[in-house]
């Protein structure tokens, strides 16, 4: 039953992929976009429109969903915490200080990307090693290390914003904190490509850690697991995806938080179903959200971020009133 | 077998027993005594490799207990705890499977045959097995007690540690439990376990390690550690012994105020 569900969610996420396709600016009938993609070198409008804009987008977009739902469910399975969501790390808060600060600065945009992720995957180590105990991590020393970090990179995003004389300058601050795939492409995906593969490489060896972790820290250790070790690789790997997306689309709330309980309540909590399950939702979440941003006040966007809470969070609302536990 | 050499013990920088000595070999159901915080629960959470001792060394096999990686201390030494902490949406079958995380390589997701084996054999014993698909949150405080117990069954090691395994059970599971723990160990493993009840214990456990302040009191059979002199001196309180074919029992002497 549980693989039947997990090939489901694989073929939601193959459908969502190929449906934001045909959306955006303008919209394609399926007949052509299949043609298109049969023929790369056909040429012609549909073509180029599909293999140079839509398909980097809607790739960037499945990626970006997938890792930051993995990253969600990296941190809330090893904090056995459903509330924690990958940016608990400050990555999101870090990079989007020291983008803020670059953009103040007049720094240029294609520098900004790698900018972000050294200063995401660097808020990631402090906050780390603030919440380090022993040789492991501390749980609550980590949730408040993350939250007070990410408060102080807020005041200074605000500051940057507050002291940003250009119109344009602050609007590029509110994209990239407001989540946005506008103008990625295939460069900014291989710029990511090898910490997106690290990280999810890194995720699959924390698979039967997860699984240990279930039971709590004491218990897993009486069984065996060197949940220092662990701990170590878990956050690695989250902070990884959580960078890498943050790199290719801002700031996108919300999927890395809502996705993993969303995969749960499909799957269960084995992280062998779970993690795939995120990975398939996350992308077909992600996706079509995007597909929905860059074509309902076409030709402009809507930040991804603020679309996904809008639909999200009355959806996630919705599933859990209908939960078995609220029905009880 | 499992060897403690001069072993100190501390909890929280405070020191708590002091130079024990005992040798305890497959095949003997001991129960641990003492009154609470006399560092019952620290010895077995030395003993299974979660704390360090203060001072001196357990060696299991000839081996250093605090020498050996966590997964290969795990296959000789399962720890049933009496914390009952737990918030995932788990399965009975899901918790006690997790008993077989030692026997896997870190690249090893599938269980094997010899796992689903080993996890319907625990829950057998436990008598749990018609529970295998209910979530563990939905059970009661003494059915979850029975799953614990099976996760440790489920590792399949020769020494097994349990911290008050019948805190939660009605009397009637509790002596099955108690039951099934001596024919574990008769069958050949070396079985450890705080108890509280005193009469319990001597009904069961081949031996009794009564723990007083910071030393071992007594580490012997039941008949020779069910004294009135020792159990005062343990727990403060004067008790009437009387001995029944099936060994010695205690009642303290006390008159409600």
């Amino acid at each position: 039953m549980t693989t039947f569900r997990l090939a489901a969610l694989a073929v939601l996420a193959l459908l969502a992929c190929a449906a934001s396709l045909l959306a955006g600016g303008s919209f394609l009938d399926a007949g052509s976009v299949a043609r298109a993609l049969a023929h790369p070198q056909s040429g012609g409008d549909v073509a180029t429109i599909v293999w140079q804009l839509r398909m980097p987008r809607v790739v960037i977009a499945a990626t970006v969903g997938a890792a930051l739902s993995v990253a969600g469910a990296l941190m809330q399975g090893m904090l056995r915490n459903p509330l924690v969501d990958p940016y608990l790390t400050g990555v999101s808060a870090g990079a989007a200080a020291a983008i803020a600060l670059a953009i103040l600065a007049g720094i240029a945009a294609p520098v900004l990307p790698a900018l972000g992720f050294i200063a995401g995957v660097s808020t990631a180590l402090v906050v780390a090693a603030l919440a380090r105990r022993g040789s492991g991590l501390d749980a609550y020393r980590l949730i408040l290390a993350g939250v007070s970090i990410s408060a102080f990179f807020s005041a200074l995003i605000a500051f940057a914003i507050a002291r940003s004389t250009s119109l344009d300058a602050a609007q590029q601050i509110l994209a990239w904190l407001a989540g946005s795939m506008a103008g990625r492409g295939w460069s900014d995906l291989g710029f990511a490509l090898p910490y997106l593969i690290t990280g999810i490489a890194l995720s699959a060896v924390s698979i039967p850690a997860l699984n240990a972790l279930r039971i709590g820290d004491v218990r897993a250790r009486t069984v065996g697991l060197n949940v220092e070790r662990a701990q170590w690789i878990i956050l690695a790997s989250s902070a990884l995806l959580a960078a890498a997306s943050v790199t290719l689309a801002g700031m996108v709330g919300f999927i890395g938080l809502i996705v993993p309980h969303i995969a749960r309540r499909f799957v269960g909590s084995d992280a062998r179903v779970t993690l795939p399950a995120c990975v398939f939702l996350g992308a077909a979440l992600c996706s079509v959200a995007d597909a929905i941003a860059r074509s309902i006040v076409a030709p402009s966007e809507l930040p991804i971020g603020v679309l996904l809470a809008f639909i999200g969070v009355p959806a996630f609302l919705y599933l859990y009133s209908r939960s078995p536990e609220q029905r009880a | 077998m499992i060897e403690l050499q001069r072993l100190s013990i501390a909890a929280g920088g405070r020191p708590l027993v002091h130079d024990i000595d005992a040798l305890i070999a497959t095949g003997e159901f001991i129960a641990v005594l003492g009154p609470n915080g006399v560092g019952k629960t620290t010895l077995l959470r030395v003993l299974c490799g979660l704390a360090t001792p203060m001072t001196g060394a357990v060696t299991v096999e000839g081996a250093k207990l605090h020498d050996l990686p966590s997964a290969e201390r795990a296959r000789r030494i399962a720890f049933v705890t009496s914390d009952d902490v737990m918030s995932e949406a788990l399965t009975v079958r899901d918790v006690v499977a997790i008993g077989r995380f030692p026997h896997h390589a870190w690249w090893q997701w599938r269980s094997t045959e010899e796992d689903d084996a080993a996890v319907a054999a625990a829950l057998d014993a436990v008598h749990m097995r018609a529970f295998s698909d209910r979530l563990l949150t939905t059970l009661s405080s003494g059915e979850r007690q029975r799953v614990w117990i099976a996760m440790g069954l489920a590792q399949e090691t020769p020494i097994l540690l349990l911290d008050e395994p019948t805190s939660h059970l009605d009397v009637r599971v509790a002596h099955d439990i108690l039951a099934l723990l001596r024919k574990l160990a008769h069958e050949g493993r070396a079985v450890i376990c705080v108890l509280h009840d005193l009469n319990d214990a001597a009904a069961y456990a081949d031996r009794l390690m009564l723990l007083g302040c910071e030393r071992m009191l007594a580490f012997n059979t039941p008949g020779a550690v069910m004294t009135p002199e020792l159990i005062q001196s343990a727990y403060g309180i004067a008790v009437e012994r009387i001995d029944t074919p099936t060994g010695p029992r205690v009642f303290a002497s006390i008159t409600p105020a």
